[in-house]
């Protein structure tokens, strides 16, 4: 969900942009420390990848598609951090080039998948597949459930931002959009789930902090 | 492979594409400051932004076409999430249907505010519209690391902007390479296909990126990057600047 502009007020924009640039300078600092220069090319490809594969289309039903978002699969690949970089540089060029999602809006969009989708859908992750015991099977259930989680709480974060912005009142908009994001998330954990059960099958090495 | 052609038309010769790409985003993102900040309802001042935006696109020698084209596509989007608002803002009730026992109530202030919005989120976008047909992204890069943003960040989007076609490229050889071996298999069966050539491309941009990376360091690379810097701002510059904020502050004061 990518709010446009002119749907949210001037208050919830700069308080959105303030909270996403401070959070992204902390998320670049970190991926800076591990990275080193391997930093640069390495987030700029993956972020290409990300876009890339936002492109592809899944068959739902009855000729609708939906495709994947990636918060989650980039955060379980790379490291939470390294992570919500790579998904705000997929949402800057889609503001920038494809005007999908506003300029003034881009600190919300930021803010609501980047930062809080990502964050507590890698926190979901890691909690499940630690208690699982940190193998294969529990980072797939993991990721299964942090996805499903990351596309709905991101709704949430973003119905309550609409409706703080007086656009339209939270008992409608709240059930609106989680609503339809619960079952976008089904579609985003069936994918993200069997793109890293393929990863774990072919290069497990790639995903990251593996026990 | 066919794609969404990203620069079309940033080689055209015109007074806005000549413009210093720094002056030419600072112009743009206060408009759509000045557009965002308008109060709902002051539909005039709306007519009077478009009215500069027109005139913009004129001299920018962009086809009318390609811009409506372009900016029709993100149009759905907006109508899906405000569509909703003229029937459930509280207000004076100007309309009033029954269906069946659904009651559908339209107020008028619910209807400013659609309006208002749709007038918001349609005119920013064609702000956007102009800079990036009218500007190269990699000179947008370079204009916004002038004015300020970190380097860091525009070297991640230059890298990305650069493999973006590439890795489409492959994904799309994979999709049809799959479509011409698997016509009418189960639903199943393609979502999983679709997640392991996605899981395939991560593995492949992973690998190219450390490639990317050794030959970088052969070529001396130490995470730092030079680039030449040609912006220079003419008094023409300025001038269109000021033209524009005096334009933008005039519609407001007068206006609103």
């Amino acid at each position: 969900m990518h709010i446009p502009d002119g749907f949210l007020n001037t208050p919830v924009v700069i308080s959105t942009w303030a909270l996403s640039v401070s959070a992204l300078s902390y998320s670049l600092k970190r991926t800076k420390e591990a990275l080193k220069d391997k930093m640069v090319p390495l987030m700029g490809v993956v972020s290409a990848f990300i876009f890339a594969a936002q492109m592809l289309n899944f068959p739902v039903m009855g000729g609708t598609s939906g495709h994947l978002i990636g918060g989650v699969l980039a955060a379980v690949l790379l490291g939470p951090y390294a992570g919500s970089v790579v998904l705000a540089c997929v949402f800057i060029v889609q503001c920038l080039i494809f005007q999908d999602g506003g300029l003034t809006a881009l600190g919300a969009n930021i803010f609501n998948m980047a930062i809080i989708g990502t964050m507590t859908g890698y926190i979901i992750y890691r909690m499940i597949s630690n208690s699982l015991g940190g193998k294969k099977r529990g980072i797939i259930a993991g990721a299964i459930f942090a996805s499903w989680a990351s596309v709905v709480i991101a709704s949430f974060v973003c119905a309550i931002e609409l409706s703080i912005s007086g656009t339209s009142p939270l008992n409608i908009v709240l059930p609106a959009m989680v609503g339809v994001h619960v079952l976008i998330g089904i579609g985003e954990a069936v994918i993200t789930s069997l793109v890293l059960g393929f990863v774990l099958k072919v290069r497990p090495d790639l995903i990251y902090n593996i026990a | 492979m066919h794609h969404a052609y990203l620069d079309e038309y940033t080689d055209l010769n015109s007074l806005i594409h000549r413009l210093d790409p720094r002056i030419k985003t600072i112009i743009l993102f206060t408009f759509i400051i000045f557009i965002i900040m308008t109060k709902p309802g002051i539909f005039l001042s709306f007519a009077c932004y478009a009215l500069i935006l027109m005139v913009l696109i004129l001299f920018s020698r962009i086809p009318f076409g390609f811009i409506l084209k372009k900016s029709l596509v993100v149009i759905p989007f907006v109508l899906l999430i405000s569509i909703s608002i003229p029937f459930i803002k509280n207000g004076r009730i100007i309309a009033d249907y029954t269906l069946g026992n659904f009651k559908l109530r339209v107020t008028y202030e619910g209807l400013m505010s659609f309006f208002t919005i749709l007038a918001k989120s349609y005119l920013s976008l064609l702000c956007m519209i102009i800079l990036i047909t009218t500007t190269k992204f990699s000179e947008l890069l370079k204009a916004f690391q002038a004015l300020k943003l970190p380097r860091i960040i525009t070297l991640i989007l230059s890298f990305m902007y650069r493999y973006i076609f590439v890795l489409q490229d492959e994904l799309m050889k994979m999709q049809q390479a799959k479509e011409s071996r698997s016509i009418g298999s189960s639903r199943w069966f393609h979502i999983k296909t679709l997640s392991n050539m996605i899981a395939v491309l991560f593995i492949r941009a992973y690998e190219r990126a450390e490639s990317v990376y050794l030959a970088m360091c052969s070529r001396g690379f130490r995470g730092e990057m030079r680039t030449i810097n040609r912006f220079e701002i003419k008094t023409k510059d300025l001038f269109f600047l000021f033209i524009i904020i005096a334009l933008l502050l005039s519609v407001k004061i007068t206006v609103g």
